[in-house]
């Protein structure tokens, strides 16, 4: 579990409902430091907290408690896009990376004690990359380190429609790991029905994909996915309208996340865990 | 265009195949939808198919064996047809002897094999077809421009004689040759022998009727043995019941056919040279005549196209990006 992860620090904008103690902020009663209120002694039997200065207020009488929330813990879901265009990287797949973020994201729940789950997909969501919500993250581990020797073959990723059925009931903190080279509909339609989580949208490009393009020759690539099969002729004209299409591109995704008030993550070449840190202090309110 | 192979040409179908299948590549892309349209890709896609296909088409064409028809142009010359009938008999390998003794002589087929050479050499625009003869007529050359042909035709009579003369059938088979050739307007066959042969009654006929039909007016150079009788000998009288000699009866005969005639005789290879010289002048009006010219062929031109291509192709695969991953 040491290793070398680099682990980073995450924190949720809402109020957990999670009764296991946490790190979060929680609206369950308990011993936290955070005030919420007043009851009486008979209601709230605990002679710990008995606030001495509202009871002798009181002209009742009454004895008077104060309440706290506790902290909680906050579950945690990772879900990875198994489709074939992850396969994309020569000797350094997406698919590594996105085992090598997902290592990360694991390695920091654990560290704060919350639940952690994992769900792979593609075509469908795919039950044997399901690693349901737990505190106990073996499961998810085990699954995390088979991710780095996955090889996903022409699979697409239709299955992201049916992703919502596969998360927990409260509102949790989801890490979406995808290249999300997919259609905006689809993303859309996705989002909007994650609404009630809180989606941190991981976006894995490869530079290879665009600016690492070789500058002259003929090529001919293949879509993973579809299988269908282009020829190009790359050249410096060609090589800016790549770049300028994948500029745009990441403009339309943002602008698609944005609409849900989730800004996205992009990672490039390799995974910036104190970055991710600043992701949360930067867009998610303490 | 005639195809020598025309049967090749069923595999043209599988020329098409690069345009139908999928490039072979196994640079696998993220997601092609984030490729611009780009006109010049298209073009060098469609190009490389193309090449392909253009490829195998110039082979599957190429060894089909294409090549064009032979031609037939016709032309117009001053010469005539001039079948060439030639005795080919024993008698004709012995020494010319002429009036001149001292000459240890030319035979006489070498003689008239040389002369006629010349004479072949020195017409330029006839059509000149050779039949030889001794027992029976031997079919050579068919009427022809080509001059190298009648030349070696005439060359090869030169060699060892056989057996007797057979004018008759000689005649019959040299008049064939002029069956189914166009008629120029000037026919003329050469009869050359030495001596002659008796014609039966049958033969006569058809020689009279054939040599009528087909218009060809006859030249008859008869080589004279020494001490032999002249054709032109109209004083010679035969002994009481014997027949006339063959020469004089040949000669009568030929006088009466419907076509001109005319005969020579002679003794020395010098006579000959006249006789024919003489032949060269008469035989002077404008000919028509059909020239062939040999078919070409084209597969060379599609394997060097196809080869071409090929390295047009491999220049391509050249820049092609193997991989950048």
């Amino acid at each position: 579990m040491v290793q070398s992860t680099p682990l980073f620090d995450y924190h949720i904008g809402w109020k957990s409902k999670g009764k296991h103690p946490g790190r979060h902020k929680s609206n369950q009663r308990g011993m936290g430091i955070e005030f919420a209120g007043h009851t009486t002694l008979l209601s709230y039997p605990d002679p710990r907290r008995i606030d001495i200065r509202q009871s002798i207020r009181d002209p009742l009488g009454e004895i008077h408690v104060k309440i706290f929330n506790q902290r909680s813990a906050t579950p945690v879901m990772i879900v990875c896009d198994l489709s074939a265009s992850m396969n994309f990287g020569g000797k350094n797949k997406k698919i590594n990376l996105a085992a090598e973020v997902a290592q990360s994201i694991a390695h920091s729940v654990i560290d704060r004690h919350d639940a952690l789950g994992l769900i792979g997909f593609d075509d469908e969501i795919r039950e044997d990359w399901l690693a349901p919500l737990s505190f106990r993250s073996q499961h998810a581990l085990t699954l995390i380190h088979e991710l780095k020797k996955f090889t996903s073959t022409d699979k697409s990723n239709r299955a992201i429609k049916d992703l919502y059925q596969y998360m927990p009931r409260e509102r949790s903190l989801i890490f979406f790991i995808s290249d999300f080279h997919m259609p905006e509909v689809e993303l859309e339609n996705c989002l909007s029905n994650l609404m009630r989580h809180h989606v941190v949208p991981v976006v894995l490009w490869d530079k290879k994909e665009y600016i690492n393009l070789p500058d002259f020759g003929i090529v001919t690539i293949t879509d993973p996915e579809s299988g269908k099969k282009n020829t190009l002729f790359l050249r410096k004209e060609l090589k800016e309208k790549i770049v300028d299409s994948f500029e745009k591109r990441r403009a339309v995704i943002t602008k698609a996340f944005m609409n849900f008030d989730i800004p996205p993550f992009f990672v490039d070449d390799y995974f910036n865990a104190t970055k991710m840190t600043e992701y949360f202090n930067q867009f998610v309110g303490a | 265009m005639t195809f020598s192979f025309p049967w090749v040409l069923w595999f043209i179908p599988l020329a098409f195949i690069p345009l139908f299948f999928k490039e072979a590549s196994i640079q696998y892309y993220s997601w092609n939808e984030m490729i611009p349209k780009d006109r010049l890709s298209r073009i060098v896609a469609i190009i490389l198919k193309f090449i392909a296909t253009m490829i195998l088409l110039a082979i599957i064409i190429g060894l089909s064996g294409p090549h064009s028809r032979q031609k037939e142009i016709e032309k117009t010359g001053i010469g005539a047809q001039i079948g060439l009938v030639l005795d080919r008999s024993a008698s004709m390998d012995d020494p010319f002897a002429g009036n001149d003794q001292s000459k240890v002589g030319e035979m006489k087929s070498a003689a008239a094999a040389r002369l006629i050479t010349d004479f072949v050499k020195s017409r330029t625009n006839d059509m000149i077809g050779m039949v030889s003869f001794s027992n029976s007529g031997m079919y050579v050359l068919p009427l022809t421009d080509n001059k190298n042909a009648v030349i070696s035709a005439v060359r090869a009579t030169a060699g060892n004689a056989l057996f007797q003369t057979n004018i008759g059938s000689g005649l019959t088979t040299g008049a064939e040759l002029f069956n189914k050739v166009p008629d120029s307007g000037s026919r003329v066959m050469i009869l050359l022998s030495d001596g002659a042969g008796r014609i039966d009654a049958a033969t006569q006929e058809k020689i009279k009727d054939w040599l009528g039909r087909f218009k060809i007016s006859l030249y008859w150079i008869v080589l004279r043995q020494p001490g032999g009788i002249s054709i032109f000998n109209t004083s010679y009288k035969a002994r009481d019941d014997e027949a006339l000699p063959p020469q004089i009866e040949l000669n009568e005969f030929f006088k009466t056919l419907h076509s001109p005639f005319q005969a020579y005789e002679a003794e020395d290879p010098k006579t000959l040279q006249k006789a024919i010289e003489d032949i060269n002048q008469k035989e002077k009006k404008p000919i028509k005549y059909f020239e062939k010219i040999p078919g070409q062929d084209y597969s060379t031109h599609c394997f060097v196209v196809a080869a071409l291509m090929m390295i047009g192709l491999l220049m391509l695969k050249l820049i092609e990006v193997r991989s950048w991953l």
